[in-house]
């Protein structure tokens, strides 16, 4: 129909209107948030989280405010009347069902409808606050990145120029290469294990990995007679010749760090460096399971070895290596086992996830015994290295139902240890032999050993104080006294229970008397079951009891060694009293000498320097001291050619050079802070004043004055 | 203009008041008809007076002073006083050259000294004021320059101390200040110092070498100054230690000791009246009996309280004498002897019975970051007035000192620190034996030269050095032979002005004894030498007030204006009776 056709178009200008708007306040969340962001990034911390945060929460804020959804048909419709002029104000019409319309509202709709099909309707009036948000956005962005580049925005607040402690390593100086050099090839071919390929620079300073082969191509712009490179000051490799005198090459495998020179026709280069990357050992993580891990009865015998592996060029292998113990004491018998992981380690990643899962049957493992594991793992270099030891143990059930202790107990049992025993035996006895005796009898016997149990419990039951039975209120037959006619003590006696009267307690610790408690707890259910004529149903009661009994009997034992001898009382005056004449007195005699310092040379070398920054020619004495100094630095660029070799560069020019530049000074006197150890704090004495004898005399007459 | 204006104003005057007054008269109601026309013509005078400036001539007498005023370096030119009679001079090339008008005098011996000088910025160095020749000064001190106004630190070290800097930083800027200290091209230590605040700070750092540096302090990328610092080597002490028996607690000192290069002497009793001896870095002699010879070559004796106790009353003699006239240090270690010894007056030891305490970690000497934990025992002393905690816990004092005469006794209850040497912590074990060791040692015969200044020494600037000595050996600075005065009151202090060419060390030469001292560049701690000469100049003037005042009487003529409110009163009054008037009519 011809109306859909005008409907249809101003509802997908309200839609694109929807649209605009939607996209409009993501763009001006945006904006908030790089603001945001920023502000919190150059002032507060480093992180760009704040301005994460930021965008939804003021998206959702200005989604809330604008509400760009609620727009009607009829706001479209009236801004249309309003922009074109040809619609004729009737185009809110079409919104209107076509049933309500009367005739005239009918022509002038379909009017409108035609006018309006045909109608281009421009995106500027709806486009134009997302421009300005997007123009806005792009601007704020410029402005933000040039705070942080350009103006530095974060000085303003700290201070400008602000000098930091130096602890990093010394600032790279640019190579100075002999000017016979016309180029420098360096070839680095790094060991197999690395799996990396050869690569190539034109630097004379180069770190290598440990092992490769460096070869050196020199080309220089005439033509010369002797090269080669000395490597420490003490390892000559000499370059040959290929062509002409021009083209110099030599290898050398690089195995420890250290520094090297060119010399060509006997002058010497500066000291260039040779760092080693060392292969590390891989790195083994256990994320699962713990150090020790306890299996209790019940629980699954299994065990999830859980691994994350590392190495800087690559695992080789990886194996667990498991050990299960078994017994107690002197039997305990070991049996190794060799568990590989599921995955493969032929494509010698640098990392890996393994995972393993250990049936502990599988490997024999028994309730009360041990399984002892540790992860060891390989690199390509053949370096290995293991974890710790890890521990599963499995409960042990044997043990806790056995009744090792109340048998063979020590002999001498008092009567009613032996009791609950008799019981549990005598009720098991009735058991066996209840087919064949008449029910009157065996409840009879039940019956009779509640009577037993309720016995065994009223005798323990005095040592927590509690009376016995009989007692309570038990009318006493004995004639009233008329003496204690009104003597209230005695009247409340005869009526009132004295429980828990602690004259009538033993002296027990509260944990034991709990434990007594809890068994005569255990003693009444058994008596109870046993008086219903079930004594299938009290004997777990009475093995129960049996057993915290056994435990109390364990805890109050105590163990006196017996001794045999009675010494003869000690006769004081006749102490210390032995002959010693004939005794020689020991005396020793050493001389210590402390160390010598490794150092000495350096912390003279300190002495020197800071005269050098007032005085920048050095006296030959000074000079000594220096070369000293110059060895023991070269031991250290040599071990760490990357952080002292500056600095022996800068103590060669000072050495050679006369008047001291006081940049080489600063190097080298950094490198020495650096390599100094601070001294101990030992124990010294004070300098006397010069005050002609005044102070003590003061101390003298101060201790006079005290008494 | 003006004087036509003035006419202007008289004759509108003259009209209002022609008009006001036949107004009046022509009015029907006759009453106060004189009275009316007086009213509106003072009405219209009043009015005049009102815009009119009415003036009259008067004499004054001034009392005004001459006032000399001498400008120094870190004036506030707004503060100086605008009269006639003052006369600006100035020392100071650099400020004739900021403001011509001030005069250029080349020394004090310039001035006039019959008014007293006001002094307008820093003040004058105490060298300068000397030559004041005692004339009144007042002082109109500067604010307190931007930077250090306030430094300290320990010059003179001994290897493993710890150079610890002390001062007081004004920060004048709106920035945050980062002061770090600076040795061996390196920074050593540093802290933030809060913008618009004078704030009081602390750096620290451990030298590596000895001998003599210079540590540097900047502001920022600013150099502040120079630290001269001297350190010396530590010279071994040499110990006697007597046990009551081998113990480890006197095996692992002894062992300390000796692999550091100390002397020690050792004596533990083995049986009644028999004792192991040893000998280490020391020539062997008899040590049964404790004679003056014995322990004169000793500078601390460390030694068992029930051996120190239980000595012949010949030998306990001896060691008094040595602790309190020789000076010798004497450690004492607590054992279960009684308390009534001479050596445990001053520390009376408790020993609560129960529970031992926890280890816990030790504060020695005052050191707050405290050391490993140990197991310290029960005994503990108790403090008493005249002692010096050394090693205390949060609650107990474990070591204590007392002066005995010359010497000193340093008593504690400690007896396992060895358990710290065989769990490796060395660190502790040092800094604990150190304090007790050095705070109770001997006095060294080395006599050191004291060397105080009267104010910074700077380059180019005469110091008046004070020098300690003895006898009246000729002094020698670099070479350049000089002549101390002797302080009337105290002998052996020496002063002597030097004036050094060239910044650096300087050498000083007192017989074959040669010291070192340190003289700063001209561009050093200047806000610390202006806080100096200010504090000089106040000091000066609190010692010479300004007693008489010279003043001049002047008579002076001047025309004073005439306030006008008399003149609006005047209006107020007489529109008030005429609108009343109209009223009541």
């Amino acid at each position: 129909m011809a109306d859909q056709g005008g409907l249809h178009k101003i509802q997908g200008l309200r839609l694109r209107w929807i649209v605009y708007h939607i996209l409009e306040d993501v763009l001006l969340s945006l904006y908030a948030a790089l603001y945001v962001g920023a502000i919190i990034y150059y002032l507060l911390s480093p992180s760009i989280l704040w301005g994460i945060i930021v965008f939804p929460v003021a998206l959702i804020i200005l989604l809330a405010i604008n509400r760009p959804w609620q727009m009607s048909g009829q706001k479209i419709a009236a801004f249309l009347n309003k922009e074109y002029p040809e619609l004729q104000e009737s185009s809110h019409l079409l919104l209107l069902p076509p049933a309500e319309l009367n005739p005239l509202q009918v022509i002038a709709s379909s009017k409108t409808d035609a006018v309006l099909t045909g109608l281009k309707i421009s995106h500027n009036p709806f486009a134009r606050r997302l421009v300005v948000a997007f123009i806005s956005l792009i601007v704020a962005t410029a402005f933000i990145w040039a705070l942080g580049k350009i103006f530095h925005i974060e000085r303003v607040f700290y201070g400008n120029n602000r000098p930091v402690a130096e602890c990093a390593p010394m600032p790279k100086v640019a190579e100075k290469v002999l000017p016979q050099i016309s180029s420098v090839n360096i070839s680095i071919a790094p060991p197999a294990y690395t799996g990396k390929g050869r690569r190539e620079q034109d630097k004379f300073n180069l770190s290598a990995e440990e092992g490769a082969m460096v070869e050196w191509h020199i080309k220089t712009n005439v033509a010369i007679k002797t090269a080669y490179l000395l490597f420490n000051d003490k390892e000559h490799v000499a370059l040959k010749s290929s062509s002409n005198g021009t083209n110099w090459h030599a290898t050398k495998a690089i195995i420890s760090p250290g520094f090297y020179q060119v010399s060509i026709d006997g002058k010497l280069s500066d000291l260039y460096y040779t760092q080693v990357v060392k292969d590390s050992p891989p790195v083994i993580h256990i994320k699962t399971p713990k150090q020790y891990t306890y299996i209790d009865a019940g629980e699954a015998p299994k065990v999830t070895i859980n691994a994350a592996l590392n190495d800087d060029y690559g695992v080789a292998d990886a194996v667990i290596i498991a050990t299960v113990a078994k017994g107690k004491g002197e039997g305990v018998k070991f049996k190794e086992y060799k568990l590989n992981f599921a995955q493969g380690f032929g494509a010698h990643n640098a990392q890996y996830d393994v995972q393993k899962l250990i049936q502990l049957p599988a490997l024999n493992v028994e309730p009360g015994d041990e399984l002892y594991f540790y992860v060891q793992a390989q690199d390509t270099h053949k370096q290995l290295s293991r974890t710790d030891v890890y521990t599963v143990s499995v409960q042990d059930t044997a043990e806790l139902l056995s009744m090792n202790g109340i048998i063979n107990g020590v002999n001498l049992k008092p009567e009613f240890f032996r009791s609950e025993r008799q019981i549990i035996i005598d009720a098991e006895q009735l058991l066996k032999e209840k087919d064949s005796i008449s029910v009157e009898k065996f409840n009879n016997r039940s019956n009779n050993l509640g009577i037993d149990q309720k016995l065994l419990r009223l005798r323990y039951g005095k040592f927590l104080g509690e009376e016995g039975e009989d007692a309570i209120g038990a009318p006493s037959n004995d004639p009233a006294d008329p003496a204690d006619f009104s003597n209230a003590a005695k009247i409340l006696k005869e009526y009132t229970d004295d429980h828990d009267n602690a004259e009538d307690a033993g002296f027990f610790e509260p944990a034991i008397k709990a434990q007594l408690k809890a068994t005569l707890t255990e003693m009444w259910k058994a008596e109870l079951q046993l008086r219903l004529y079930k004594p299938q149903a009290a004997l777990p009661f009475a093995y129960k009891a049996l057993r915290l009994l056994k435990d109390l009997q364990q805890k109050s034992r105590a163990f006196v060694a017996k001794t045999a001898y009675n010494p003869p009382p000690f006769k004081q005056e006749k102490r210390l009293s032995g002959e010693l004449d004939k005794i020689i007195q020991p005396i020793s005699k050493q001389d210590i000498n402390p160390p010598a310092d490794q150092m000495d040379a350096l912390k003279k070398a300190v002495n020197v320097l800071e005269g050098l920054k007032t005085n920048p020619v050095l006296s030959s004495g000074d000079n000594r001291i220096l070369q000293l100094a110059n060895q023991q630095l070269g031991l250290k660029a040599s071990a760490q050619p990357g952080v002292y070799l500056p600095a022996l560069n800068a103590m060669r020019r000072i050495l050679s050079a006369a008047p001291a530049k006081s940049k080489d000074v600063d190097l080298v006197e950094r490198a020495l802070q650096r390599t100094l150890s601070k001294p101990k704090n030992m124990p010294s004495s004070n300098a006397n004043i010069t005050d002609m004898g005044l102070s003590k005399q003061y101390y003298k007459n101060l201790k006079q004055a005290n008494r | 203009m003006q004087g036509s204006w003035i006419y202007m104003v008289w004759a509108l005057c003259i009209f209002m008041a022609v008009l006001f007054a036949w107004l009046e008269y022509r009015r029907a109601n006759k009453r106060f008809l004189l009275l009316r026309i007086g009213a509106a013509l003072v009405a219209v005078a009043a009015l005049g007076c009102i815009v009119l400036p009415i003036k009259y001539n008067s004499t004054i007498t001034k009392s005004i002073q001459h006032k000399n005023i001498l400008l120094t370096q870190g004036f506030n030119a707004d503060s100086l006083p605008d009269g006639i009679d003052t006369s600006l001079i100035t020392l100071d090339a650099s400020i004739k050259k900021a403001y011509p008008k001030v005069k250029l005098i080349s020394g004090l011996d310039e001035l006039s000294k019959t008014a007293p000088l006001h002094v307008y910025g820093n003040g004058l160095s105490k060298d300068e004021l000397v030559q004041l020749d005692s004339l009144p000064v007042i002082l109109h001190a500067a604010k307190i320059p931007a930077g250090v106004s306030n430094i300290s630190w320990n010059d003179q070290l001994k290897a493993g101390e710890v150079l610890r800097v002390q001062g007081v930083y004004n920060n004048t800027s709106a920035q945050k200040v980062k002061l770090v200290l600076r040795g061996l091209s390196t920074g050593l230590d540093s802290i933030i110092l809060p913008p618009n605040a004078q704030t009081p700070f602390g750096l620290s750092t451990t030298p590596k070498a000895t001998g003599k540096m210079v540590f540097t302090l900047n502001a920022d990328t600013a150099l502040q100054g120079s630290l001269p610092v001297q350190i010396q080597p530590v010279k071994p002490l040499k110990v006697l230690m007597l046990s009551a028996s081998p113990d480890f607690e006197s095996k692992f000192l002894k062992n300390w000791l000796s692999e550091n290069g100390y002397s020690v002497a050792l004596r533990s009793a083995i049986s009644k009246g028999k004792y192991n001896s040893g000998y280490i870095n020391i020539a062997q002699f008899n040590l049964d009996k404790l004679s003056a010879q014995t322990l004169a070559q000793f500078d601390v004796v460390i030694g068992d309280l029930s051996v120190l106790s239980t000595l012949s009353s010949t030998e306990s003699d001896v060691l008094k004498q040595a602790v309190a006239n020789k000076g010798m240090g004497l450690i004492v270690r607590a054992d279960s002897a009684g308390k009534t010894s001479w050596l445990q007056k001053q520390f009376p030891v408790d020993r609560p019975s129960g529970k031992e305490p926890e280890p816990a970690s030790l504060i020695i000497n005052g050191n707050k970051s405290g050391s490993g934990k140990l197991a310290y025992g029960p005994a503990y002393i108790v403090y008493q007035d005249g002692t010096q905690p050394l090693v205390k816990t949060k609650e107990r004092i474990l070591a204590g000192l007392a002066l005995y005469g010359s010497g000193k006794i340093v008593f504690t209850t400690l007896n396992n620190t060895f358990s710290w040497m065989l769990g490796g912590n060395k660190q502790d074990y040092t800094e604990l034996w150190s304090v007790l060791l050095s705070k109770a040692a001997r006095k060294n015969d080395e006599v050191k030269n004291y060397i105080q200044f009267s104010s910074l020494p700077v380059s180019n600037e005469p110091v008046v050095l004070q020098v300690s000595q003895g006898s009246s050996s000729p002094i020698v600075v670099n070479n350049e032979l000089i002549a101390p005065a002797q302080n009337a009151d105290i002998p052996f202090e020496w002063n002597a002005s030097y004036r050094p060419s060239n910044a650096g060390w300087q050498n000083l030469k007192q017989g074959d004894k040669i010291s070192t001292w340190y003289a700063y560049p001209q561009n050093e701690w200047k806000p610390l030498r202006s806080a100096e000469k200010t504090a000089a100049t106040t000091q000066y003037a609190a010692l010479h007030p300004n007693r008489h005042i010279v003043t001049k009487q002047i008579q002076q003529k001047v025309r004073i204006d005439v306030p006008k409110i008399y003149f609006y009163i005047l209006l107020l009054a007489a529109c008030t009776f005429l609108w009343i008037e109209t009223k009541i009519s």
